[in-house]
């Protein structure tokens, strides 16, 4: 696998992510201007990445040049899937896929150097090195003794989905109960909307992309909201390596419309200042999106035999 | 439309039976009806992801202390038996295992449906159940295995495994099965007759229905019968194959533009690990991408190769569709899956009907039988790259695929089942 260096990097990605993210929480819709300074305040960065992230969303055709130097929003920022670290298959985002992919898969072992990585994808030192840097990032990944580095195959193996679910069970209930929790009202208009042209589609349409993002950012937001920073950085760091990793399993899409369904409701007690309600509403959000599908079935198989993946 | 008929779906507690029933109640959903699922015990969460309710049957010994390693020990050495031998080691004692559940969840399945009063109740099983003849309302039957679950004069005996030129086989089989269930089947009948139920004539466990009975065999596998069914009664649905969530097949670390391979024998037949792992040193040489169904087994894999991908679970149909070929175990609802996307079948049969799949596939031309254990490496990888290399099956099972998306089998399926419910009704409304 050739891996070539290429000067847009997944920073710029994140940044291009996060125009169309405060797009949609201050309610832009198609056509309308992104001005480059506005923005620059807006993410807390200076002009420069911005006019490259803008470079990102204008070759994915999310923005359009504007006549008058600039560019305008070419999609509706709410009803837009997040966006893929490297489409085309390069660069050090691949690499980091890549790793995550043969982790999960039983490819490679967890324990590994940047000499054998850089053998495996036959890529740049510099490359490798900061694909490890972005996985530590998402505690997927951590310096071990010597040259080692050490992938945490726990947090992507076979058992990774019952276990997170069980985490998050036990603490996103608790984080909307928190006694500081701060709506971020701007975030919590924009999902809502995404979450409406989600719940509009039907199971032959239903796009799951966006609904990875919506389900992203409203779990995201709630873990930021709570007000608790030991807990908020918990979560965050939770979602950040769930998003990171190569999904778990297959849901069909009646189960997500349901997902939807169920975001919505708990958006609402959180807009109405129901805290207790809505926390009651997640936990039993998070105990329907466990499978209870049996593992081993069979004609004749006693039925203690019917393992249940949890 | 008619008023909203409640259907009552009650598949046997495995996979192939439970997913075709989805399938069918995906339609009635979709046709405004009200599809339920009656779950055998331990077999709840499989209809509940697709959205529909499910009732699960209470079963006091569900709770019992087994022997998982045991379990697996003796199943392991049944599957490398012929189907002739393994009438004693696997059918005999698998009848009595039905026919224990049967007996087991009579009382609540009749419980259960006195409070749901179905219009109808689809029975997609292998035996019959009292409480569902007694429950006042017309049941239809699903065959979800091969046609051969339905004798004829014509066709081999159901699980034999033999072919239409081994007729010499025939009643040698057909004697040796008699006689290795007739104890079942004589406990079965006494407790129909307990439940005031005719018993099918041994040794049948389960009699077509007088309503309505659908096949899933389609045409180009199907038998040529002395007695023809009576088209009133036997539909054939050509196939009956649910919807499932689109599938993207991951990233390979190699081969990402090479034919794709799914190789899958069931929940059950993953259980054998050394021998998947032995097929997969066989992939790791070929250019391919194969997708492994390593089921509740995918922990014990390790130093995967880079052209494979191993899961525990695939939306079956989805892959299929996008699938070049499919390795599977014969069973009845992946060989007619396979049919419906034209993807040919290399099927290694373990029991029951895929013994009879894997032969009818050979026959058929639409597939190839490998003995599940006894082949070498070269064997193995000559079959893959002849099905993967034979360009006159594949036009000929995609014309077929064409054929059988035109029947719209689960479509066919839900209006006979309503055909039947609402005839219930005017019946009732008319006594």
């Amino acid at each position: 696998m050739t891996v070539e260096p290429r000067r847009i990097n997944h920073r710029h990605v994140e940044l291009a992510q996060k125009i169309l993210d405060v797009a949609g929480e201050r309610g832009l819709s198609r056509g309308e201007r992104l001005a480059e300074q506005a923005l620059a305040s807006l993410c807390n960065v200076s002009r420069t990445p911005i006019r490259k992230a803008l470079q990102v969303l204008a070759e994915r055709a999310l923005v359009t040049a504007d006549a008058d130097g600039g560019y305008l929003l070419a999609v509706d920022p709410v009803a837009t899937a997040r966006l893929e670290d490297t489409p085309d298959g390069r660069g050090e985002g691949e690499i980091h896929a890549a790793i995550l992919r043969d982790l999960a898969a039983g490819r490679i072992a967890e324990a590994q150097t940047v000499a054998a990585l850089q053998r495996r994808y036959e890529a740049s030192r510099q490359a490798v090195q900061n694909a490890l840097m972005k996985l530590a990032e998402d505690n997927l990944a951590e310096r071990g003794a010597g040259q080692q580095w050490l992938l945490k195959q726990f947090a992507i193996g076979g058992d990774a989905a019952a276990k997170s679910y069980e985490f998050r069970l036990a603490t996103e209930p608790l984080a909307l109960t928190m006694p500081d929790f701060r709506r971020d009202v701007p975030a919590l208009t924009a999902l809502r909307q995404s979450m409406l042209i989600l719940s509009g589609m039907d199971e032959r349409d239903f796009d799951r992309k966006l609904f990875d993002r919506t389900d992203y950012d409203f779990h995201l937001t709630i873990a930021r909201g709570c007000g608790n920073p030991f807990m908020a950085e918990a979560l965050v760091n939770h979602h950040r390596r769930r998003r990171a990793s190569p999904p778990a399993g297959h849901v069909n899409a009646f189960r997500l419309m349901q997902s939807n369904l169920e975001h919505l409701q708990i958006l609402e007690q959180i807009e109405r200042g129901q805290m207790e309600l809505a926390a009651d509403l997640m936990r039993v959000h998070i105990q329907l999106s466990q499978s209870q599908r049996p593992r081993l079935a069979g004609r004749g198989v006693p039925p203690a035999f019917k393992l249940v993946s949890r | 439309m008619a008023s909203a008929k409640t259907i009552a779906l009650f598949p046997e507690a495995s996979y192939g039976a439970a997913l075709n029933c989805v399938g069918i109640a995906q339609e009635l959903r979709r046709m405004g009806h009200r599809p339920v699922f009656v779950c055998h015990p331990g077999f709840g969460g499989v209809f509940s992801e697709y959205g529909f309710p499910e009732y699960p049957l209470a079963d006091a010994e569900a709770g019992r202390p087994t022997d998982w390693n045991d379990f697996i020990e003796r199943h392991q050495d049944a599957f490398r038996q012929s189907p002739l031998d393994q009438i004693e080691s696997y059918v005999e004692p698998t009848w009595e295992a039905i026919v224990d559940t049967a007996m087991r969840v009579e009382e609540p399945l009749r419980q259960l449906l006195a409070r749901l009063k179905p219009d109808a109740v689809v029975l997609d099983n292998v035996v019959m159940f009292p409480a569902v003849a007694n429950a006042g309302a017309p049941w239809v039957r699903v065959v979800s295995c091969a046609e051969t679950e339905i004798p004829d004069a014509d066709v081999p005996p159901y699980l034999s495994g033999c072919g239409m030129d081994e007729r010499e086989c025939w009643p040698a089989f057909a004697a040796r099965y008699e006689k290795a269930v007739a104890p079942a089947h004589r406990r079965f009948a006494a407790f129909l007759a307990e439940c005031g139920v005719k018993a099918p004539a041994a040794p049948n466990f389960l009699d077509p229905s007088p309503w309505l009975n659908l096949l899933l065999a389609p045409e180009i596998i199907r038998h040529a019968r002395r007695r023809p069914l009576d088209p009133e009664k036997f539909v054939f649905l050509d196939g009956c194959v649910r919807s499932e969530a689109p599938y993207t097949p991951p990233r390979f670390a190699s081969h990402n533009d090479a034919p794709l391979v799914l190789t899958s024998f069931g929940s059950l037949g993953a259980m054998d690990v050394e021998m998947t792992k032995r097929m997969i040193a066989v992939f790791a040489r070929l250019p391919c991408r194969f997708l492994v169904n390593a089921g509740h087994w995918r922990e014990d894999y390790r130093e995967v190769p880079d052209n494979v991908f191993i899961d525990s679970w695939f939306p079956q149909p989805s892959v299929v569709e996008q699938a070049d070929l499919f390795i599977h175990h014969g069973g009845n609802n992946s060989f007619c899956e396979a049919l419906y996307y034209g993807v040919p079948s290399l099927i290694m049969p373990y029991c029951w009907d895929g013994h009879d799949n894997a032969v009818r596939a050979d026959e058929t031309g639409v597939g190839r039988r490998l003995d599940r254990y006894g082949w070498s490496e070269a064997e193995l990888e000559g079959a893959i790259r002849a099905l993967l290399g034979d360009v006159a099956m594949r036009q000929r099972l995609k014309a077929n695929a064409e054929k059988m998306r035109k029947a719209a089998g689960v479509t066919r399926a839900a209006e006979e089942i309503v055909k039947v419910a609402a005839g219930a009704l005017s019946a009732v409304r008319a006594s």
